[in-house]
């Protein structure tokens, strides 16, 4: 049985200390919901538990089954069996779906026992009908052109051929309208075992009417500050998260206070850059 | 002038990287070996004309004449090939022949410097689909000066795949002239490890003539690679498209120079350039000017140039996935290649351009 554990674990970007401490274990046929307001770094931990190359570890363990995953390379935490369906998965133009999703699915397999072509396009089929996705996905480019919601659904469908051990699933909810939000949560759910533990972060209580969690937690500051069962959901959706800040005493919520970014366009060619 | 010697060769045998090739099942196909042909399997339907340049010097003296006329006050390099030739095919369409299969020209260079023409004249209403493929045996300087026209409604869809060793010197000239409604497509796949300079210039001489030129080149080692594009709107309502994709690595150095010249009172006319490069080392360079040079107001243009390392995020994207980096890398590579491949027809030839790009990129 698959078991991620994450322990008391620490990370920075660019010398601003985001996660502070944060400590979970989640086994097999669990459904963890990390909830929490904006900018109180859950995102974060789904990237640092991945390997993004952005962040740095200065403290702290991350163990699958026992390995020790901080000491992995992002391509072999995920051939261990981690998976994170992103936020904003990258657009690849020029690369098929289907061809990344077969060599994906290749390097989880010793050299003589490659898929076999007709298996995978049945798997593949399938996949896609399950997800409700066009039937020309096989042949688009990977993501390049996809609404909001496609790329979610996209993600999905690769956790599905993919077949993790533990699955972190950051925001899949946002973008997705009502029906589609339904078919990713019913397609989550399909695939829960006791072979798969899962990860949900999100904001709103809505995804998790369709995946239902064992265990529920809230971030704030870097940190895990509340864990519990649906019942802290039920709360949050009723009156947010003032309620848990009062009761620990926080007045700001997020890790690092936001700051204003003024973004100038450059100008190319125009009269006013050349001076006519 | 147009003077035309052919040099004698001792050995006629096919090189054994293009008999592989022709192994996989290429149709369709004439091998010219130092000017000779070598091979041929060619089913020529009536009003397909396709001979080496002797032959033709007799039997399509007026496709020649066309040309040469179209061709006043070129340069030194471009008289130098005209006088120097001595290898040459001509290709000729008649008129509103579609020609379906893919035809397939091997250029190769063995015991001579390689001065070569190839002429290629679409008649009304012609369609042909031509690849190229050039390399050579010897250490040697190899010229190239081709000349396509296409008249009106015609298409021709030309691809050149270059796989010449880093002891060739390349210096290749391309003169392409579209007539009304014609269409010339113009892609240009380059893994040679030699020297080369490629200039290419497109004259759109009548209303509505279109033109596509697409450069994929890859440089490696310590070479030099530079690709000139000129397309000139010389009518109304023209439209010229010019895209070039790099990748450069180690030390090398490639440069696309585009210009979109629209000339006065050539309204309607769209001129558009896209250049799209990757480096994969610190000391590898790219360079990518786009140059636009309109005279008149009524017009569509836009150029732009992208260039930069493989990008972070979609490597990480692909790693999270399970793909090693190399791995990762390759996948990247090919997709941003795609442009020139989907305009790669066979598959035998499509293998060997990947091959080389691996080769090319293998050390990143």
């Amino acid at each position: 049985m698959a078991k991620l554990e994450i322990i008391n674990l620490y990370a920075k970007v660019e010398d601003k200390e985001i996660l502070k401490g944060v400590t979970l274990t989640i086994s097999g046929g669990e459904t963890h919901a990390i909830m929490g307001p904006n900018g109180t770094g859950k995102s974060t931990l789904a990237s640092v538990v991945m390997g993004h190359p952005n962040y740095t570890v200065t403290k702290g363990q991350i163990l699958l089954d026992g390995e020790d995953v901080l000491e992995m390379s992002v391509d072999e935490r995920a051939r261990a069996g981690l998976f994170l369906g992103m936020q904003n998965p990258a657009e690849v133009p020029g690369v098929t779906n289907s061809d990344f999703i077969k060599t994906a699915m290749n390097t989880r397999l010793p050299e003589d026992k490659k898929i076999k072509l007709f298996k995978f396009i049945r798997e593949y089929d399938k996949a896609v009908t399950d997800l409700k996705m066009n039937e020309d996905l096989p042949h688009r480019y990977l993501n390049e052109g996809f609404s909001g919601g496609e790329k979610k659904r996209n993600e999905i469908l690769q956790m599905k051929m993919l077949k993790p051990k533990v699955a972190i699933l950051d925001e899949i909810d946002s973008g997705l309208d009502v029906d589609a939000l339904k078919i990713v949560g019913e397609n989550v759910t399909s695939m829960k075992s006791d072979d798969l533990g899962l990860l949900l972060i999100t904001h709103y209580q809505r995804l998790l009417e369709y995946i239902n969690p064992t265990h529920v937690h809230v971030m704030m500051k870097g940190t895990i500050v509340k864990s519990g069962g649906l019942d802290i959901i039920k709360r949050i959706d009723t009156d947010g998260y003032d309620w848990i800040k009062e009761e620990l005493g926080i007045e700001d919520e997020r890790v690092v206070p936001e700051e204003e970014e003024r973004i100038v366009l450059g100008t190319c060619a125009t009269k006013e850059a050349l001076n006519l | 002038m147009l003077h035309y010697v052919k040099s004698p060769i001792s050995n006629e045998t096919i090189p054994d990287k293009v008999a592989a090739l022709l192994e996989q099942g290429i149709k369709q196909y004439i091998i010219l070996k130092d000017g000779h042909i070598v091979g041929t399997d060619l089913n020529l339907t009536e009003g397909l004309y396709i001979d080496s340049f002797d032959n033709a010097l007799n039997d399509q003296a007026d496709v020649i004449t066309k040309i040469e006329l179209m061709n006043q006050n070129k340069s030194d390099a471009y008289n130098y090939v005209m006088e120097e030739a001595n290898s040459g095919l001509v290709i000729n369409v008649k008129r509103n022949l579609n020609i379906e299969d893919q035809l397939h020209v091997f250029v190769i260079q063995d015991e001579h410097d390689l001065v070569h023409n190839t002429v290629i004249n679409l008649e009304a209403n012609a369609h042909l689909k031509v690849t190229e493929y050039f390399c050579n045996i010897n250490p040697a300087s190899i010229n190239l000066v081709n000349h396509y026209l296409v008249e009106e409604n015609a298409e021709l869809n030309y691809t050149s795949v270059n796989f010449f060793d880093p002891k060739a010197v390349i210096s290749i000239i391309r003169e392409g002239f579209v007539n009304r409604y014609g269409n010339l497509k113009m892609n240009h796949a380059e893994v040679s490890d030699s020297i080369t300079e490629v200039y290419t210039n497109v004259a759109l001489q009548e209303p509505h003539a279109v033109s596509t030129v697409k450069t994929v080149a890859l440089t490696s080692d310590g070479q030099n690679a530079r690709f000139e594009q000129n397309v000139q709107h010389l009518a109304k309502e023209t439209e010229g498209y010019i895209e070039n994709y790099g990748v450069s690595s180690d030390e090398s150095c490639l440069v696309f120079e585009g210009v979109g010249k629209i000339h006065k009172g050539m309204k309607q006319s769209i001129a558009r350039q896209k250049n799209k490069g990757i480096i994969l080392s610190p000391k590898a360079r790219l360079d990518a000017n786009p140059l636009l040079l309109i005279d008149e107001y009524d017009v569509i243009a836009s150029h732009g140039a992208a260039i930069g390392q493989i990008d972070e995020q979609q490597l990480y994207y692909l790693m999270s996935r399970g793909l090693s980096k190399p791995e990762a890398e390759r996948l990247i590579i090919g997709g941003f290649l795609s442009p020139i491949l989907t305009a790669l027809d066979n598959d035998a030839i499509k293998d060997a351009f990947l091959e080389s790009v691996e080769r090319k990129t293998k050390a990143y």
